[in-house]
This record gives structure tokens, C-alpha cells and sequence, in this order.
């Protein structure tokens, strides 16, 4: 349902020549006109790739995420107010409400103002933690910019991860990404839906430099544990990401010469520019969205008849599900990544069969990979599910819901008691009563007693 | 009809001789049985005239959608039907799991009609079918009757009693489409039937009583007791030393065909010769072919070596076939007994073991004034009746003794079984008023003052001398005490206000307690009108119009047939209780806190809830008062994690008010009964009517259900199950945000922190 929405809504975006897979809209908060100047390379980039962008302040009475209680804007791009708070109209309330509508939030923060309660009590409920005094920042005394916070060691230069086995990598640059004065997340470890998009370097830690020596003594995280970018999505597959650091985002850095510390590292570009772009791109939908384009199932040995409601048990089954992916500027067939695969679940109340779907490239078509495969149904009757379910870090949820009936096997589809072997000695005894009473029948008949001697009655 | 006839010419061939007065009697006869007929079927109309013509109650819905079925699909798709809208999502083969007998018959008649170019709603033939088969009981037991008694009248007077005892009418009324609306027939039928095959020892009345046992199998699960009563019956004659040919022709005939013919229904397949109930009829059989064999040795041999072969065979016999039924019960061959059986000998055993089944009121046991309610005058004149049977001991009297027992014993365990108890009282009653009628409704022939007394005397006497004038008038003198005018006046005059009292009594019952549908609950206004509540159906329409089709819906079993029939919505579970653990699963989700039984509910797809609630306007039939079975049943099979004696303050009180227990409070039913009834009333003094209680002063909040239907007086009550939350939170968490109540930050937590593992 919401995909034949989003393909419709896809109809519509064609024409504007938009990017995203949801909307081109885009609703950017900030609060002083002068800051504008500042990010004019990402708002130039963003407008290339066919967005449009509204300005809006915090503080503007006008300002309103919802037209006729839908939202207003397909994105929105919070950066970091000055003032203490959002004002009534970015409340948490109506930012969760943004999203519950679809809406896709990326959100950036920086260490240089304090953070609004507001945002604060937004990411808890996503189960995002930040510090708890809230002008924090990520230090890391190994990797640092040794151009620009030689003294401070609050510009971070990360490199990126190490793709991981399964999970598909959207977000890798060449070279360094700076993240100068940012605030390091800490995510929930129960949420399935928080990932993690840059780490912090091992040796990084959380420090307030407002209060010098107890942060040191316990930091808030260390580690690994900071995240300075994390994405959130939705079950709706609407994202938040958090950016840690606004200043990533500002020209100063798309461009800026850094430095590590230590002898192997020689003064380099970032990356910033190219990673501020694939992070827009994921953020505002562009990649990493699937859709269901159409789905199958049958007996194996009768194709024609599609989707039936009901089977029998102990049917073979064939099953495909098409899935495609929207990469920029459209569908392509989609492939899990490696060591990955997309599943199917025949289940009632729990899965009976959990079987990994095969794609063949003679039934892929120019926009979507057909995933099929057959089994038997199993021994039970009741109502069953054909359930696909497919949620992925980065990627958007699938999840495809076929509900069948199967049935037991009706009076006549039995084999033929003839056909069983066994059966044969009950089946001749049957014959052989039915057989020795007639034959007894016949013998009392004919072996009655005349009574008179007259052969005629009794022959009559 | 002509054999009806028979005996009757005999016994009062003094008055009336020669064809034409037989014939005129047998016309009259047959009118007089239409007649009972048309009150039969017309005093059960009493519903259709007040209310509407709809079905009524929990199960004649089931059988109403499912002769809807067949009779759009087809005979075969409905032996083979898997009902995939039941016991979601479990389904049900319910082709194979019901007895068939009433929707084939309604299926037929309906097919029957359009052939005839009648085409009539499968709906009308439903709701009339109960009292269509009503006139065919009062026939039957008519022939029945008049099997058993030489009396003209007693046919008669038990085809009336049975065609207006209320005993048979609580459960054949317009609408009542239930099984036992023609089981009866059916019952009394195959007893006519029997007793002719006994009598006659022919092949082919016993080959009829077997098709009419087939049919019944196919009817009702209650065809047990003729199962049970036949081999009886017979085993009680061979005791009585009254083995005869007759017997043995009858009996085997009816056992061999009518366990084949039981055995042609799915539901019961193999069952005839697996499981304990039907033993007693596969053990008299072979009983039978031992006697029958005896006998004819005893004609072969001295009789004294034959007192010895007949000793120790009668022993090895039974120690053997004894043995043997005890080898196969414990190895499991043989079925072993049902919780329903053993809640027959012990009315305590289902309260202990099996609370689905002593959950159905109708498993009760009856109380004493039920039996004058349901049967007035006949159950004094049925002691009687069955002590005439003991005078003239004949072979179908013996029928009349061990059922009257049988069915006595019965239905004092269970009120259901009255039904089974109505036909012998009936029978029986007759058979003693018939007697009282003929001593003294002589009197009706003032012609012939001077005969009447002979009629009397003879039956006093002897027989043998049929009418001698001379010596009668000669004793005419001692006895004109009884005989006169006056005394036959009265007797006459007391036994008919005895029945217009009857006839009364049976009509206000009707009328009163057993018309009503049930789905419209009637009440009076104080100036006197009828008041309609209609909010089970608002509800119901409200589910069809307003939901998807297949949106499931949960609720307590006992809504499950109506919400199939009239809401057409899937159920998880309902009054077909196949599966206790789906029920207990549902219980377990009413009665436990939402955090758990949200879970449940989702697990079971479950899109809305329904409860049915009675606090606001004193509704005592409400799931609140089923509750404590609720929790029962999901006790038996989580013992854990559902406890009754949560559900009880520390004095083992039920209570609903501020002081119930926190188990109370916080179960899904009590939450979603009381939800928003505190906004009715002035603050603080939410009043339940049916539990007498004032409710707490604060109401419970739901977070994983929303309200989602109200009916007019809040007796049903629908939620909708929300779906989960979109950024994974609990309900509980989400709902506390959104009122604006702020997460408590982690902060510093002691021990060790959880590290997130990517």
C-alpha cells in the first residue's frame, strides 16, 4: 500500500526531475540569515539534485510542519539555534508527528550552542542519548586536525568504516571527513531500528570543557560508543539522522587542508563535500529505498492460476516476490548485499518454513529482481501467511503480507482404497462375505424342503 | 395409521362395530393429530409474532451460516469445507466436525420448495423448521403411544402433551435452529420404530429403526443415549429371561445397519467401534449371538449337562470380553471416557477438570422447581403412568421403565437433558390419564348409561369375559358409588381443569421465559410498552459496515457463532469449543495486564476486541460475571502466569469497586468494561449496576486498544487493537509522550553499561 503511494507520488516527482523517492520539498530551520552564507555549497549541491529548499526561522510565527494535517514538507533540515529552544512550533510532539507522516528529519547538532531540551527529549524517545550536561563534545587525542585545533583536539578526522558483511555501504569516502565540536551520541542497544553511521576513533571520549576535571574522571562514552552521525528509521521508514556536527556540513570544511598527528598522514583535502552529499542522499531518500513491485504464488505444477486464496496441505508451492531499488534517479533491480538475503516466512502464529529467496537473472527485468522459491506446505492446516519481511540498516522496510488458507484434504483426493496395498486383504474379506453369503443364500434356496411335493410351488 | 387403529377397535368395539364407524374414527383421529399439529407449531410462534423472524441465541447461528453454505456451494463443498473465518488462525473442518443432519434436511427442503417453484428464504425455512418438526414429535409420539397402550386416548393425549410441553418447546421455538429441533422427532421416532421391530420381530421394522438411528446420528451428539438405551432394553429383556427370536432379529438388524449407517458421518467415523460409549451396544450384540447360540444348544442337549456347559461358558465369556475391554481402554485402542461423560455421573467432576465444559449453563445441574416448570401436571401423573407400565409387563413396557429411569436420572444431572426426559414423561402421563379417562369418561355416553360399568368391570376383572350384561347388572348394585353421575361428573370435570390448567401453564411458558431470541433483549417501560434493546446487532452491523472482511475479531466464545453469523467477521474462537488452549489463550489475554496481552493479540492477528458489558444498565449476562471462568480456563493451562486467586481480595471477595484486586484492575477486561464509564456519571460516583458497586473514582486508561464502538447501552463494547508503535516505543511510552510527560533520561546508571553491538 504505501508503495504503490510512493510510486504514485514518484509519477508526480518525474516531471520536477526531484531526486528523492518521496518529495522534493525541503524545509530548512535556521535561524539567522547570516549562518545561510555559511552552508552556501551544500544548499548549491542540494539544489542541483532539484530540491526546494524553504528557509524558515524557529522563531517565525508562520511557520507550520502540517498543511491541512498532512505534512507540509517531504524533508526537513534542523540545524542548530541559537536560542535555547525551538519554539512552539518544532515541538517534540510535532517533529514525531513529522514523521509518523512520512517526513524525513536530519537533524545537526553542535557543541558550540547547548543543545535545546527539546531535541534532547525528541532523541530519547528514538532512544538516542546524548550527554547529559549539554554543551559537551568528542575529543580524541589521536585523531585530530592538528591545522585548526592543535590546542583543543576537538576536530575529528575519521576515516570510514570498514564495510561490514551484510550490511550495504552507502556512506564510504575517500580520505578524512572533519568533524569539528561535535556531539557525540550514544544509541540505545535495545532498538532495532538505530544504526550507526560514523563512529567516533577508539581513543575518543566525551568531555565538557566547561567542567574541567570531572568529565575526565567518567566520561559519558568512550570509545566506539560515540557515534557522531546515527541514522533512525521508522517503522514507516521515515529517517531522522543526527549529524553531530553542523560545522561538517559549512563550506569552511568542504574544502579545508587537515592534518593528523603522527608522521603518515600528510596535509590533505577533507572529504566533507562528498560525504555531506551521500549523507543528504540517504537522509532525504534518494537511495537505499525498496519497493515491491509484484507478487506471486502458485501451485508448481498449475503457473496460470495466480494468487489463489486457498490451498491444501501438502501442495507444492511456488512463491516470488519482485523488489526494486530507487537509486538516485531510478528503480534498478534490487540485490540484497552479500552474505545477505531477502527470506520468506510461511507461518501461522510462528513460521513453519523460513526459506531464503533465490534471484536468477534470467527473471529479472530491467527494474526489479524476482526472488522465487517453492516448497511444500506443511501438514497442518489453518491460515497461513506468505510473509516477507525485510528490514535492513540503511535500507527501507519491507514487509509483504499474503494470507492463504490451507485446508485439509477433502473426501475424494484420499487414494483409492484399491491403490493400497494394504488394504487388499480387508477389501478381498469384504468380497468373501459378501460372495459366501450369497452363494449361502443360494444353497438355502435351493436345498428347501418341498413341503407337498409339488415341484411347482417350490419352484415358485 | 391403520395399525394405530387397531388396538383401539378392539378395546371399545362394544360401542362402535362395523366399517364405516372404524373409518369415521380414523378420520377423526387424523384430524384431531393435525390439529395438534397446528398448536404444536402455532404455540412456538410466539417469538416470530413479537419479535421478528431471526435466529435465535449462540448456536442455531453456526447452524443457520452454515446451511447457508451448503445450500450455495453444493452437498460435497460442504462436506469439505474448511472454515477459514473460525478459530483464526487456526480454521476449523468444520465439514467433518458437525453433525449435518439439520442443514442437510433445511438444505433439502429448501431445494424441495424451489422445485416446486416455491423459492422461499433459506432464512424462513431455518426459523420454522423447529416447529414444522414440533408437529412431526407430537405424530410420532402419538404412534409410540398407541404402540404401548390398548387405551384410544393415550395416543392422543401424548401426541398434545408433547406437542405443548414446554420441556420440548424451550428448545423448538420459531428460530431456535438447533439440533434438538429435530433430534426429537427423531428420538421418539426410532423408539416407534424399535418398539414395533420388538414386537413384531421383523427385519424391516428393524432395518427402518436403524435409517432413523442413522438419521439421528447425523442430527445430534445425543444419539448416544439411544445407543446406550437400545442395547439396555435389550440386555434387561435377556435378564428377565425373555430372549426370543424376535428380540434377536430385531436387535441384530438394528445394530449391524445402524452402527454402518453412524459410521457414514465424518464427525463420527470410527467412534461406533472405538470409543467406551458405544460398547454396550457392540456387547450385547455379541450377548446376543450367546444366547441365540444357548439356545439353540439347550435344544439339542440333556438339559443337565447343558445347566454346566452353560456355567462355565456364561463365565469364561465374561471374564474374557471383561479383560479384553479393560486391555484395550488402558492401551488406548478403545477411546477412553469424555470429560462430558464423567460430568454425567459426577456433577462436581467438570468443575474440577474441565471448566470449559461446567462453564456452559446448560451443563448445570437442574434445579427441582425446573421440573414442574418445564413439565407442570406431567410430573406427577409420570410416576404414575410408569407404575401402569410395571402392571402389564410386556416387552415395550420394559422400554417405558428403563428410559422413564434412565432419562429421570439425566436430567436431574444436567438441564440440557430434560429435552430427552420430556418425550417418556409425556408418554408415560398419557398412559395414566388415558386410564383415568377410560374408567370414567364412559359417562359421555348417555345412551348407553347401562354399558359403562361393564367396560370398567372388565378391565377390573379379567378380560376374558367381554361384556356378559346379566352378570353385570347383578353387580351393578355394590358399585353404584363410583359409577354414578355425580362421581363421573367430577372426575371428568377435575381432569379438565387439570388440562386447560396445563394448557395455560404451558402458554404462559412459552410466552414468557422461552420466546425470547435472545439477540433482542425486551423490556417493559414504566407505563407499560415494550422496550427493544437491539444492542447486540447495533454492534454486530456496526463490525459488518464498518471493518474490513477478514478483521478478526476476539472476544469470549460465547459471541463467536453470532459474530460469524451476523457480523461476518472472522473469530478466534467460538461456541464450537474444539480447542481449549485457543480459548485459554483468549482468557489469558482478557485477564492479563495489556503488556502481556498485546503480544497475544498480535501474535493472533487480532484486529478488534469485543466485550460485552451490563454495568450501566444492569445486563447480568456480561463478561465481567463469565471472568472468573475466563481466568479458570487459562489458568488449567497457564498455571503461572494466570492465578484466580489473584483476582479475589484477601477475604475472597469478587469485587470491581476501589477495593479489587490490582489483577482485577489491570486485566484487559476489566479495563476495557469500565473504560470511560466514570465520564457518564458526577465525579466519584460511577455506579455498576449488576455488581451493585460504586466503580473507583479514577477510570482505567487503555494504551495498547482504542475504543472504537459503543453500543446504545454500552453492552457491547468493540476496541480497536492499535498498531505497533512507529518508532518502536512501547504503547505505554508513547501514550505518556504524547500527554507530554517527559522520558526520564538513562543518566548515570549503576554497574556496568550495556554496550550497543553494531
Amino acid at each position: 500500500m504505501r508503495f504503490t503511494l510512493l510510486g504514485l507520488l514518484l509519477g508526480f516527482l518525474g516531471i520536477v526531475s526531484a531526486l528523492s523517492a518521496t518529495g522534493s520539498s525541503l524545509l530548512v530551520i535556521i535561524e539567522e540569515e547570516a549562518d545561510k552564507s555559511k552552508y552556501s555549497q551544500f544548499w548549491a549541491d542540494l539544489q542541483g539534485r532539484g530540491y526546494e529548499i524553504t528557509y524558515r526561522s524557529p522563531k517565525d510565527t508562520n511557520l507550520s510542519l502540517f498543511l491541512h494535517g498532512e505534512p507540509a514538507y517531504s524533508h526537513l533540515l534542523l540545524l542548530p539555534p541559537k536560542s535555547k529552544g525551538l519554539g512552539p512550533n518544532l515541538t517534540p510532539n510535532l517533529l514525531v508527528d513529522f514523521i509518523n507522516g512520512g517526513s524525513n528529519i536530519l537533524l545537526a547538532l553542535s557543541a558550540e550552542q547547548a543543545v535545546p531540551t527539546a531535541i534532547n527529549s525528541l532523541l530519547l524517545e528514538l532512544d538516542i542519548n546524548l550527554p547529559s550536561d549539554r554543551t559537551s563534545l568528542v575529543v580524541d587525542h589521536l585523531a585530530y586536525d592538528l591545522t585548526s585545533s592543535a590546542e583543543k583536539h576537538d576536530v575529528l578526522l575519521i576515516p570510514s568504516a570498514e564495510p561490514k558483511k551484510g550490511v550495504v555501504d552507502f556512506f564510504s569516502v575517500d580520505g578524512l571527513v572533519a568533524f569539528p565540536r561535535a556531539v557525540g551520541q550514544v544509541l540505545g542497544n535495545a532498538s532495532p531500528m538505530l544504526s550507526s553511521i560514523v563512529k567516533a576513533g577508539a581513543s575518543a571520549y566525551i568531555y565538557n570543557p566547561k567542567e574541567e576535571t570531572e568529565g575526565v574522571e567518567d566520561p559519558f562514552a568512550t570509545g566506539s560508543q560515540i557515534n557522531i552521525v546515527s541514522a533512525f528509521q521508522a517503522r514507516n521508514s521515515a529517517r531522522f539522522t543526527v549529524l553531530g556536527s553542523s560545522e561538517a556540513l559549512q563550506d569552511t570544511w568542504f574544502d579545508a587542508k587537515v592534518r593528523l598527528p603522527g608522521t603518515d598522514y600528510k596535509a590533505g583535502k577533507t572529504s566533507n563535500k562528498e560525504f555531506a552529499q551521500r549523507l543528504s542522499e540517504w537522509a532525504f531518500k534518494e537511495i537505499g529505498v525498496l519497493r515491491v513491485e509484484q507478487v506471486q504464488h502458485s501451485l508448481d505444477e498449475d503457473t496460470k492460476d495466480i494468487n489463489p486464496k486457498i490451498y491444501r496441505v501438502k501442495n507444492d508451492v511456488r512463491y516470488s516476490i519482485e523488489i526494486s531499488e530507487w537509486d538516485v534517479d531510478q528503480w534498478i533491480p534490487f540485490n540484497p548485499p552479500t552474505g545477505d538475503a531477502v527470506q520468506l516466512e510461511f507461518s501461522m502464529l510462528s513460521p513453519f518454513h523460513r526459506l531464503s529467496l533465490n534471484s536468477s537473472p534470467s527473471t529479472t527485468n530491467k527494474d526489479a529482481t524476482a526472488f522465487s522459491t517453492t516448497f511444500r506446505t506443511p501438514d497442518q492446516h489453518g491460515i497461513f501467511n506468505f510473509y516477507v519481511e525485510y528490514r535492513r540498516p540503511f535500507f527501507t522496510a519491507i514487509e509483504d503480507k499474503q494470507t492463504v488458507t490451507v485446508r485439509h484434504f477433502a473426501h475424494d483426493e484420499f487414494p483409492r482404497s484399491y491403490e493400497i496395498s494394504a488394504a487388499w486383504p480387508w477389501i478381498s474379506g469384504i468380497w468373501v462375505t459378501i460372495g459366501g453369503w450369497l452363494a449361502f443364500v443360494a444353497i438355502w434356496l435351493y436345498s428347501k424342503p418341498t413341503r407337498d411335493n409339488k415341484p411347482a410351488s417350490a419352484k415358485k | 395409521m391403520a395399525s394405530a387403529t387397531k388396538p383401539q377397535s378392539t378395546a371399545s368395539g362394544v360401542f362402535f362395530e362395523g366399517e364405516t364407524a372404524r373409518n369415521t374414527r380414523g378420520l377423526l383421529r387424523i384430524i384431531i393429530l393435525c390439529t395438534i399439529a397446528a398448536t404444536a407449531v402455532a404455540s412456538r410462534l410466539f417469538s416470530v409474532i413479537r419479535f421478528e423472524s431471526i435466529i435465535h441465541e449462540f448456536d442455531p447461528w453456526f447452524n443457520f451460516r452454515a446451511t447457508k453454505y451448503l445450500v450455495q456451494n453444493g452437498f460435497y463443498d460442504f462436506w469439505d469445507w474448511f472454515d477459514d473465518r473460525t478459530w483464526h488462525p487456526l480454521g476449523r473442518v468444520t465439514g467433518g466436525t458437525l453433525y449435518p443432519g439439520l442443514m442437510v434436511t433445511s438444505g433439502a427442503i429448501w431445494h424441495a420448495l424451489r422445485a416446486i417453484s416455491l423459492p422461499v428464504d433459506i432464512r424462513n425455512i431455518c426459523v420454522l423448521l423447529a416447529p414444522g418438526f414440533s408437529g412431526l414429535t407430537a405424530f410420532a409420539s402419538y404412534l409410540l403411544t398407541s404402540e404401548l397402550s390398548d387405551s384410544p386416548s393415550a395416543g392422543l393425549l401424548a401426541a398434545i402433551f408433547m406437542g405443548i410441553a414446554p420441556g420440548y418447546i424451550s428448545r423448538s421455538v420459531a428460530g431456535s435452529y438447533d439440533n434438538e429441533a429435530i433430534a426429537i422427532f427423531l428420538l421418539v421416532f426410532t423408539f416407534y420404530l424399535w418398539i414395533k421391530a420388538v414386537k413384531e420381530g421383523s427385519v424391516m421394522w428393524g432395518a427402518f429403526a436403524a435409517l432413523f438411528y442413522g438419521y439421528m446420528v447425523s442430527a445430534w451428539g445425543g444419539y448416544v443415549f439411544i445407543t446406550n438405551l437400545l442395547p439396555l432394553h435389550a440386555f434387561v429383556l435377556i435378564c428377565m429371561g425373555r430372549f426370543s427370536p424376535r428380540l434377536y432379529v430385531s436387535y441384530t438388524t438394528w445394530y449391524a445397519l445402524g452402527t454402518l449407517a453412524s459410521m457414514q458421518i465424518p464427525f463420527v467415523g470410527f467412534l461406533p467401534i472405538r470409543s467406551s460409549e458405544h460398547m454396550s451396544a457392540l456387547g450385547v450384540f455379541g450377548l446376543l449371538q450367546l444366547v441365540g447360540f444357548t439356545d439353540y444348544i439347550r435344544q439339542q442337549l440333556p438339559s443337565k449337562q447343558f445347566q454346566l456347559l452353560l456355567r462355565t461358558l456364561v463365565l469364561v465369556i465374561f471374564v474374557v470380553a471383561f479383560g479384553l475391554l479393560v486391555l484395550l481402554t488402558v492401551s488406548g485402542t478403545i477411546a477412553p471416557w469424555t470429560g462430558r461423560f464423567y460430568s454425567l455421573w459426577d456433577t462436581g467432576y467438570a468443575k474440577i477438570h474441565i471448566p470449559i465444559i461446567a462453564s456452559v449453563s446448560e451443563h448445570q445441574p437442574t434445579a427441582w422447581p425446573a421440573f414442574f416448570f418445564d413439565l407442570n401436571m406431567l410430573i406427577w401423573l409420570f410416576p404414575a403412568g410408569v407404575y401402569m407400565c410395571f402392571r402389564s409387563l410386556k416387552d415395550e413396557q420394559v422400554f417405558v421403565v428403563i428410559y422413564a429411569v434412565l432419562a429421570s436420572y439425566f436430567a436431574g444431572v444436567m438441564v440440557r437433558l430434560m429435552l430427552t426426559l420430556t418425550p417418556v414423561v409425556c408418554i408415560a402421563a398419557a398412559m395414566a390419564l388415558s386410564q383415568i379417562l377410560d374408567t370414567f369418561l364412559v359417562a359421555g355416553e348417555p345412551a348407553e348409561p347401562i354399558e359403562a360399568p361393564s367396560t370398567k368391570t372388565n378391565d377390573a376383572k379379567d378380560k376374558t369375559v367381554p361384556g356378559i350384561p346379566e352378570v353385570l347388572r347383578s353387580t351393578k348394585g355394590p358399585l353404584v358409588g363410583i359409577y354414578s353421575y355425580m362421581s363421573k361428573a367430577m372426575i371428568t370435570g377435575a381432569v379438565t381443569c387439570y388440562l386447560l390448567l396445563f394448557v395455560m401453564h404451558c402458554t404462559w411458558v412459552t410466552s414468557n421465559a422461552y420466546s425470547s431470541p435472545s439477540v433482542v433483549l425486551a423490556s417493559r417501560l414504566p407505563d407499560g410498552s415494550q422496550h427493544i434493546i437491539d444492542d447486540y446487532r447495533e454492534a454486530y452491523y456496526w463490525l459488518r459496515q464498518n471493518t474490513k472482511p477478514d478483521a478478526k475479531v476476539m472476544s469470549w466464545w460465547d459471541y463467536g457463532y453470532q459474530i460469524g453469523g451476523m457480523a461476518d467477521r472472522p473469530t478466534l474462537v467460538d461456541n464450537n469449543t474444539w480447542n481449549n488452549t485457543h480459548i485459554a489463550t483468549v482468557g489469558k489475554a482478557m485477564s492479563s495486564r495489556e503488556e502481556v496481552s498485546y503480544p497475544i493479540m498480535r501474535q493472533h492477528e487480532v484486529d478488534y476486541v469485543l466485550v460485552v458489558f451490563g454495568g450501566l444498565l444492569g445486563y447480568s449476562g456480561d463478561d465481567i460475571n463469565k471472568f472468573l471462568w475466563m481466568i479458570r480456563i487459562a489458568e488449567g493451562i497457564w498455571p503461572d502466569e494466570v492465578k484466580e486467586r489473584d483476582f479475589f481480595t484477601s477475604r475472597g471477595e469478587y469485587r470491581v469497586d476501589d477495593e479489587a484486586p490490582p489483577a482485577m484492575k489491570n486485566s484487559l477486561m476489566y479495563k476495557m468494561s469500565y473504560y470511560n464509564f466514570d465520564k457518564l456519571f458526577p465525579a466519584g460516583q460511577a455506579q455498576d449496576r449488576v455488581r451493585g458497586s460504586r466503580l473507583p473514582a479514577q477510570g482505567p486508561e487503555l494504551s495498547t486498544v482504542e475504543e472504537a464502538f459503543t453500543s446504545e447501552n454500552w453492552i457491547v463494547r468493540i476496541y480497536k487493537v492499535k498498531d505497533l508503535d512507529n518508532l518502536g516505543r512501547s504503547h505505554q511510552d508513547a501514550g505518556a509522550f504524547e500527554k507530554g510527560n517527559k522520558k526520564k533520561k538513562a543518566g548515570k546508571r549503576k554497574g556496568a553499561r550495556v554496550l550497543r553491538v553494531d
